[in-house]
């Protein structure tokens, strides 16, 4: 915490600033359907943080991660439908089971390489939508099948996790969000941390220095689980209706992929930045051009990936930190190109 | 019993021309140790363009092969050189080339999507000389268009494993996916291997997409299934093996067609995924697979 405050004053007084006008944003922004997007943008942001802990930091390829949100989503879900049970307590529940889900699955496939890694997470994640468009019940719990499920609608209420308005759920995943930033903050700079870059990098040089590097993946798998599961009840509150295929399947997966990707994986506001760019790109494409030009903006997505991965393979955090930095200590710089070439 | 022979054996003809799909998946492998993700949609920009071939000449599907396989190729030769080399490049001493696989999921993207905007989401079939046709074979019935697909897939498999193993070129290609810098050192020029292993691959698709045509639906993401089932042949086979992924393809196939005898189709998908797991827990290098490449 120490060493996150001991940055220079400008930058903390501009991230106080940055901070205070995101919780001031419900104030101005009266529009539900501008606070959706907004809502959105967070939301995918805090998923792809999510998926950053073993995407970014493990060295591994997952392109399966919408399997653990959907977990989450429907584990909350049909407590909340069968037994009333508030869908805080269903997201813990979704949570330890996301948990084990990845625990199953990383033992396994954390220590083949990295396209087998990828496959296999497909194959997890598109198996996992298939089992779920299969099965209409599941002893007690309803789930309805191909055609998803359509959240029971209650008063609002905090227990139930269900509110008129927008602003509630844009404080909750703000807040979701800014936990993992900081958690990330702390795994990055904790021993696991280290192992993890050590391990993702020369997994033989780790190894034979004694770590054991498919346990610290697997940790990292299960935290990266557990949280992502937190972010797909959310995703079933805001909502209140969601299908196999919309939480699910390939397409979700992949989206995470490329925001992580494109904003910078392995960074800790690559996964924010990522999601800034897109995600509006996706809903302005999705309301003006949706009919007439219809997935455009996933057109849109695979280009601008493959111009990032040409140009900024490690993502587009890195050159904007840059001009940042140059904005930020030009004065002292130039004092130092005086001192160095005195004319 | 008749019924599970004619499963039998009409998952052997499917799975043929699966396994040609995943034999152009695993040569790119081979050569690149890159997993291409835009495959499938690789075989759908073929079945576009087999199917523009017949509806707009209304000849022979067969003869579209003659069109379309140079096409792919090419197609697969420049998307190698322009789009993934220079990104290969910059990652070729990182012995797990992510970022190449991610631009390859860009790609994907890309194709499908630009066939959803230019043709529409919706399913379409083209009326051909064998089209609806039954072969009969000791009371039993199968597609004709199966029939005569699974026979130039086999053919197509056999000529590239010949080719592979006698001709100069082939011997370039094995050599460079043995080893890299020796290769090199031999006077192989690797980034024109690459092209020409790509567009390969891609002129796989090429094969397959022209003798789908006659039997099978064309749709902007008709690639997908056909992607993940070839992933999981190739897994199954061994990655970079070509028998493995014939033989992995019929197996595939047969799975997907016997299971269907016992459950709904959408069942079988789950076994696939079921048994693709399965391969990669128990034996990650698969029936045909070098052991040092997983």
């Amino acid at each position: 915490m120490k060493q996150l405050l001991n940055q220079k004053p400008i930058i903390l007084l501009i991230s106080a600033l940055l901070l205070g006008a995101l919780f001031a944003l419900p104030l101005v922004v009266t529009s539900p359907a501008l606070m959706q997007i907004f809502i959105l943008i967070i939301l995918y942001a805090y998923f792809t943080s999510t998926w950053n802990f073993v995407g970014g930091f493990a060295g591994v390829l997952p392109l399966g991660h919408s399997a653990f949100i959907g977990i989450g989503a429907y584990t909350s879900t049909v407590l909340f439908q069968t037994f009333g049970l508030s869908p805080w307590f269903g997201m813990i529940v979704g949570g330890l089971l996301a948990a084990l889900v990845g625990v199953i699955i990383g033992l396994p496939t954390l220590k083949l390489r990295g396209a087998y890694f990828a496959l296999a997470t497909i194959a997890i994640g598109e198996g996992m939508r298939v089992l779920f468009e299969n099965v209409k019940q599941v002893g007690p719990f309803k789930i309805n099948g191909p055609s998803g499920i359509s959240l029971q609608l209650v008063e609002s209420s905090f227990m139930d996790f269900q509110f008129d308005t927008k602003a509630p759920y844009y404080y909750i995943i703000l807040i979701m969000l800014l936990l993992v930033l900081l958690l990330t903050y702390f795994m990055m700079n904790s021993k696991i941390g280290y192992y993890l870059a050590a391990g993702g990098e020369e997994p033989e040089a780790a190894e034979a220095l004694g770590i054991k590097v498919a346990r610290y993946k697997l940790i990292a798998l299960v935290i990266s689980c557990f949280l992502a599961a937190f972010g797909g009840t959310f995703y079933a509150q805001l909502m209140l209706y969601f299908y196999p295929k919309s939480i699910l399947g390939l397409d979700l997966s992949f989206e995470i992929a490329f925001i992580a990707l494109i904003g910078g994986r392995g960074t800790i506001l690559g996964p924010v930045l990522g999601a800034l760019l897109l995600r509006p790109v996706s809903e302005l494409t999705r309301i003006y051009l949706g009919s007439s030009l219809p997935g455009l903006h996933l057109i849109i997505f695979g280009l601008v990936l493959i111009v990032v991965m040409r140009y900024y393979p490690t993502g587009l955090v890195d050159p904007i930190k840059k001009l940042i930095d140059r904005f930020i200590h030009k004065p002292a710089r130039e004092k130092a190109d005086d001192l160095s070439n005195p004319s | 019993m008749l019924g599970i022979i004619e499963a039998l054996i009409n998952g052997l003809l499917m799975g043929s021309i699966y396994g040609l799909t995943a034999v152009g998946l695993t040569l790119i492998f081979g050569v690149m140790k890159v997993i291409n993700f835009a495959h499938g949609s690789i075989l759908m920009v073929g079945m576009f363009a087999a199917y523009w071939f017949v509806k707009l000449t209304g000849l022979n599907p067969y003869l579209a092969i003659l069109v379309v396989v140079p096409l792919l190729y090419y197609f697969g030769y420049f998307m190698q050189n322009w789009v993934i080399k220079p990104i290969f490049e910059a990652e070729k001493d990182v012995r797990e080339p992510i970022t190449v696989i991610i631009v390859t999921t860009g790609i994907w993207y890309v194709l499908d999507n630009l066939s959803l905007l230019l043709f529409g989401a919706e399913y379409r079939v083209v009326k051909t000389s064998v089209t609806g046709k039954i072969f009969e074979f000791y009371d039993m019935y199968f597609l004709l268009p199966k029939v005569i697909g699974a026979g130039i897939t086999i053919l197509c498999a056999i000529y590239l494993y010949w080719f592979l193993k006698h001709s100069k070129m082939g011997k370039a290609i094995r050599a460079t996916s043995l080893d890299r810098e020796a290769a090199s050192l031999m006077g192989i020029k690797q980034s024109k291997i690459y092209n020409i292993a790509f567009g390969m691959g891609c002129a796989c698709c090429g094969v397959a997409a022209c003798v789908l045509i006659p039997f099978y639906y064309v749709y902007p993401t008709v690639g997908v299934p056909f992607d993940i089932k070839a992933f999981i042949i190739v897994v199954l086979g061994g990655l970079g093996s070509i028998p493995g992924a014939i033989i992995g393809g019929i197996i595939v196939g047969i799975i997907e067609n016997v299971g269907a005898q016992f459950m709904a189709s959408t069942w079988t998908e789950l076994l696939l995924y079921g048994v693709f797991l399965f391969v990669l827990l128990v034996k990650p290098s698969g029936l045909f697979g070098m052991k040092q490449d997983f």
